[in-house]
Parts: C-alpha cells; structure tokens; sequence
C-alpha cells in the first residue's frame, strides 16, 4: 500500500497489560470511520486489531503485563495498515488459524478473526522483534 | 464490566454490561463456572455487552462444554449486535441454544 500524504496516522506505545486494550479499542474505532469504513467494518477492525494485540499478551509475553508493544496505525491511498511491534517470544506459526473454524473447540479463534477482516496479514521476526502487519482495503463504492 | 446472577425459580440469570476481552473474560468464567453447579439452568444475558472477543467467546464454549459434562443446561439470550457480529466473524453460534429474551430461555425446556 503507498503512502498517502498527511494521512491519519496513530502511534502508541503500551505495555503488554490486557487493561490498556480498551483505550486503543477507544481509538481505532473513530480513525476507521475517519477513513472512511462504516459501523460495521469498524467494529471489525477495531476487534481484528484487539485480538492481534491479545496474541501478543498471550503468546509474546506469556500474560506478564511488563512487556513493550508499539503500535502503529497508518492511513494509506488504499486502506489501512496496522502495525504491531512486540520484543517478546516468536509467534508459533503452525499454530496461526490451525484451529478448525466453527468447531466448539474455545481456543484459537483470534487468528481467524483477523485473517476475516483483513486483507493482508504477515508476521515476521527479526533481531529487532517480531513484526506484524495488516492491512485493510477501504472499497469505494462509487 | 459488571455482572450479576439471580435466581429465578430453579433457574440462574446472569447479567453481564459492559466489555468481555481477554482482562474481563476470566471474571465472566468463574461467576458461569461458579453458578452451574447449584441449579439446573444458567441463562446468560448478553444484551448489554458492548464488546466481546474471542477470549470471551472461548469462556462460553467452556462454560457450555463444562454444562454437558454436568447435564445441565446452559443458554444465551438478548445477543447486542456487538455479540452478534462476533459469534458471525468465530461460526461458532450454532453450538449453542440461543433465545430472544428471557421468558423464552428459561420457559424452553
């Protein structure tokens, strides 16, 4: 997705304590409808965005609340683009969406939520920390 | 988030407001876990949840799981759209008995 310029943007740093999970709720909600998305879309990127930072708790940091993650919200020409930076352990990818979908089976349901309502998901890990990124296409109906 | 338990007849409507998320949900699961054991039936009102995600919904195929195990009877009523759109994105609303309101959740037998 390309830059757009003097799009919204939204930077946070927040430690990795689930109580902090209702102020970026708080804020994701209004930047999507700034973009564009309407109540829907942007009740399911602001849950999508949840459930990405609730696998960082969980799985980077193993629930301890004294963790770093920086997150970053951007607006591009297209869409959106989430970014989450965690200095936790490395995401297990054989267990990203390895749950099957409507089985009432309780766990494993986040990744599928996010692979939902998002266009583009990645992972990545690098000496810096892993790296999580997606994206959404806002489509104009126009 | 705030929730509540009452009895009606042999029956237990808990009423939960506010966000379920993964700093809530362990709240919800005990008070559930706590209630099915003392009455035949647990009715769950979902009507003034704003919020809900996946480790919410997780507790409640726990508690239904849990329900099975002690043959009792665990439903879910007034779903908020917020539930409703959740329970759509996770396929998993099918696995459980759900009603309109109260009266129908505890009068189904």
């Amino acid at each position: 997705m390309a830059d757009t310029p003097h799009g919204l943007q939204m930077k946070f740093a927040m430690p990795s304590d689930p109580r902090y999970l209702p102020v970026v709720r708080g804020a994701i909600g209004p930047l999507a409808a700034a973009v564009g998305w309407d109540e829907t879309d942007c009740r399911a990127i602001t849950l999508a965005l949840d459930e990405a930072l609730a696998n960082v708790i969980r799985h980077a940091y193993h629930n301890r609340p004294d963790g770093l993650i920086e997150l970053e919200c951007r607006e591009c020409a297209d869409g959106l683009e989430i970014t989450l930076m965690d200095q936790g352990d490395a995401p297990d990818r054989s267990k990203i969406c390895a749950r099957q979908i409507g089985c009432d089976q309780p766990g494993g349901l986040g990744t599928h939520i996010i692979k939902d309502v998002m266009d583009d998901v990645s992972y990545e890990v690098s000496p810096g920390g892993n790296r999580f990124v997606a994206r959404k296409r806002l489509r104009k109906t126009t | 988030m705030k929730i509540s338990v009452r009895d009606v007849g042999d029956a237990k409507v808990v009423e939960v407001e506010g966000d379920v998320d993964l700093g809530t949900s362990t709240d919800l699961r005990r008070t559930l876990f706590d209630a099915l054991p003392r009455t035949t039936r647990v009715a769950l009102n979902l009507q003034a949840i704003r919020y809900i995600d996946s480790s919410g919904i997780a507790t409640l195929i726990e508690v239904l799981r849990n329900s099975q195990r002690l043959n009792k009877e665990f439903v879910l009523f007034g779903l908020s759209p917020a539930v409703q759109h959740v329970f759509q994105l996770t396929h998993v609303i099918r696995i459980f008995r759900v009603f309109q309101n109260e009266q129908e959740a505890l009068g189904a037998a």
